[in-house]
């Protein structure tokens, strides 16, 4: 197969580009569960002086969910490469990725691949395995993510395959208002426990060590998801990485706690 | 109407300790200020080690956990409720209620988050019905994918100078496999021939499945009496239309003669098969086409086609899902399938189709049977 054209890769990932043109680029990537308009209330304080790129996982929110393909997202190695292809097709270098949860993790991997599109890092709440090893805690067992997965078949949120057309056809996500209801967190069942698997069965501990970009870790205080012995771990296994735990409690700073979270990235490139 | 006096001294007190639902306010990273009676009752855990002390997170299951973190609590924040959230919250005695929940943010005058209010529905027979019918699914696909194999088997003829290889593969992507059909079968006077055939009947599941066994038997019992492709899918529309079995079902139909090489065929509706030939590039064989079996039109001519298959040539007969993806227009599936097969060529045919089907339709993403059928006249 051929090389995806540019215009197929921004619609595959819904990519929106906002903020100021010719400046500096800021990608922010979501992580596992909803959408791009996670960050919505953290993008706004950048997009003055950075040109502002936000997208959706395949599968997840306005994406191309027909893009899918179970053996190119069996691992996070499938969304760092669509990450890149985003970055290719904008013609982007020294970006300022920001990652949260799973995505963290998918920009250490597309910032190993080629590191001369990445200027920093931002890693919100990121960890580099889910699952208890040896002398490392990531906070959960093997049979917590099966629960999980159980967890995603009862909640489809609203999902039917007749709603798919028009969920995934509308790339204007905020004029839906209500009459959508969760439609920021609507996935196909399917693809949703996929990706689930992707992200916390596995371990992306060796990918750490091939970043040589400088990295800002946002911790949380009180994560369930991604404890601070884990961030911890991707902080101490990163070359050049500062860390900083944040008041905030939770999973989604990005949400719950926005003026931290602008603060403490304002801080690291001011730095 | 007169209300009677009982029901005026209800409180507002009362309405919300002994709601026929569990009532918790939290703050908006989770931590219990208040929950009422019901709750307490419900889980057996008590107001005073709930509130202040724990989150409502904290009261579900791991799995329940991270599915709050991930979905439940950006949703708060984004859209300011949730609705019919599926949990299981673990009661003091380690037991799970299986519960729906509804939640609300409520605001102060300047829009900042105040409280969250959650509202804990029983659940348990809801549940246990949902899991069912879930369970009822799986089962029925079982019995199709079995059914679809007892009225598939049967051993490949084997011919002197002709190699045949078959890969069949039930559809995976949602519940219902669909109605691909094959059959080969040796023909002709010292059976020096084989007939094959591959068609697909309309409609998925346990339906399709049983219909395509008589399309399948009809072939057969036809070709035993000698009738060439097009009379014989002539002869079958006749069938589908006395049995109602096969309406604008498709199908593929050839005779090969192992000693001469001599290629009969016709196709209903069907995808054209596909030939390799030795040093040319592959390529469909268009001839012999007509509308699928008995379409609404009187006294339809199947007509045929006829080639020579040269030694080392491979056919191929197959069924759309080998070509049709959501994600791929059909022309360019049919294209890749050319340059596929121009590869693949030199492999034996059981492997030759085998590597097709998982080329063309890798495994995960079928949301379709696949069936293919390759012969491949022995090299001189």
């Amino acid at each position: 197969m051929g090389r995806i054209s540019p215009e197929r890769v921004l619609a595959r990932n819904n990519v929106s580009v906002l903020g100021a043109a010719d400046a500096p680029a800021m990608v922010f990537a979501h992580g596992f569960g909803c959408d791009q308009s996670m960050w919505r209330f953290v993008w706004p304080a950048f997009a003055d002086r950075y040109r502002i790129v936000l997208f959706d996982h395949v599968g997840m929110g306005g994406s191309d969910a027909g893009a899918f393909d179970d053996r190119r997202y069996a691992t996070l190695d499938g969304y760092a490469a669509d990450v890149l292809e985003i970055l290719e097709a904008l013609d982007l270098r020294d970006v300022v990725f920001v990652g949260h949860s799973v995505s963290a993790m998918i920009g250490v991997l597309a910032a190993g691949e080629e590191p001369e599109r990445f200027a920093r890092l931002v890693l919100v709440g990121p960890s580099a395995r889910y699952i208890d090893d040896e002398g490392y805690v990531g906070g959960f067992g093997r049979e917590d993510v099966e629960e999980l997965l159980a967890s995603l078949e009862s909640n489809y949120l609203g999902w039917s395959s007749a709603m798919a057309p028009a969920i995934m056809g509308n790339a204007d996500r905020p004029e839906l208002g209500e009459e959508l209801t969760n439609s920021f967190c609507r996935a196909d069942p399917r693809i949703a426990a996929h990706f689930a698997r992707a992200t916390f069965l596995g371990d992306n501990r060796a990918d750490l060590r091939r970043v040589r970009t400088p990295v800002l870790v946002l911790q949380c205080s009180e994560d369930v998801i991604a404890p601070r012995e884990a961030g911890e771990y991707v902080h101490e296994h990163l070359a050049d990485s500062r860390f900083v735990l944040m008041a905030a409690t939770g999973h989604c700073p990005n949400l719950s706690a926005p003026e931290e979270t602008v603060a403490a990235i304002e801080d690291f490139l001011a730095g | 109407m007169t209300v009677p006096e009982g029901l005026l001294q209800e409180s507002a007190e009362e309405l919300f300790e002994d709601a026929p639902c569990g009532y918790l306010s939290t703050r908006m990273d989770g931590t219990i200020v208040r929950v009422n009676r019901t709750f307490e009752a419900w889980t057996g855990l008590r107001r005073e080690d709930l509130v202040g002390r724990r989150r409502f997170q904290d009261l579900l299951t791991v799995g329940g956990r991270i599915y709050h973190e991930t979905h439940v609590a950006p949703l708060l924040a984004m859209q300011g409720s949730i609705r019919e959230i599926a949990v299981e919250v673990l009661r003091a005695d380690g037991s799970r209620l299986p519960a729906l929940v509804n939640a609300v943010v409520r605001r102060d005058e300047h829009g900042t988050p105040q409280v969250v209010r959650t509202t804990v529905f029983d659940a348990t027979d809801r549940r246990r019905y949902e899991q069912e019918l879930l369970r009822g699914r799986e089962r029925e696909r079982d019995i199709a994918v079995e059914l679809q194999r007892s009225l598939l088997s049967g051993a490949l003829p084997e011919r002197p100078g002709l190699e045949i290889g078959l890969t069949y593969r039930p559809s995976e992507r949602g519940l219902q496999v669909g109605g691909d059909w094959y059959d080969a079968f040796p023909l002709g006077a010292d059976d020096a021939e084989v007939g094959l055939v591959v068609g697909d009947v309309v409609g998925r599941g346990i339906g399709a499945a049983a219909t395509m066994g008589q399309p399948r038997s009809a072939v057969r019992a036809l070709a035993a009496t000698g009738l060439a492709p097009g009379a014989l899918l002539e002869a079958l529309d006749g069938f589908a239309r006395r049995h109602e079995v096969g309406e604008l079902a498709t199908v593929v139909h050839a005779r090969v003669d192992g000693s001469t090489g001599r290629l009969r065929y016709a196709c209903a509706g069907h995808p054209p098969p596909v030939l390799a030939e030795p040093g040319r590039p592959a390529r469909h064989l268009e001839g012999g086409r007509s509308l699928p079996l008995d379409a609404p039109i009187d006294m339809l001519r199947r007509p045929e086609a006829e080639c020579v298959l040269e030694p080392g040539a491979v056919l191929i007969l197959y069924t759309d899902g080998l070509v049709e993806r959501a994600d791929r227009p059909l022309d360019r599936g049919m294209e890749e399938l050319l340059r596929a097969l121009e590869r693949l060529r030199e492999l034996p045919a059981m492997e030759l189709t085998d590597a097709l089907a998982r080329e063309l339709a890798p495994p995960g993403e079928r949301d379709d049977d696949v069936c293919v059928l390759a012969l491949r006249r022995a090299p001189c």
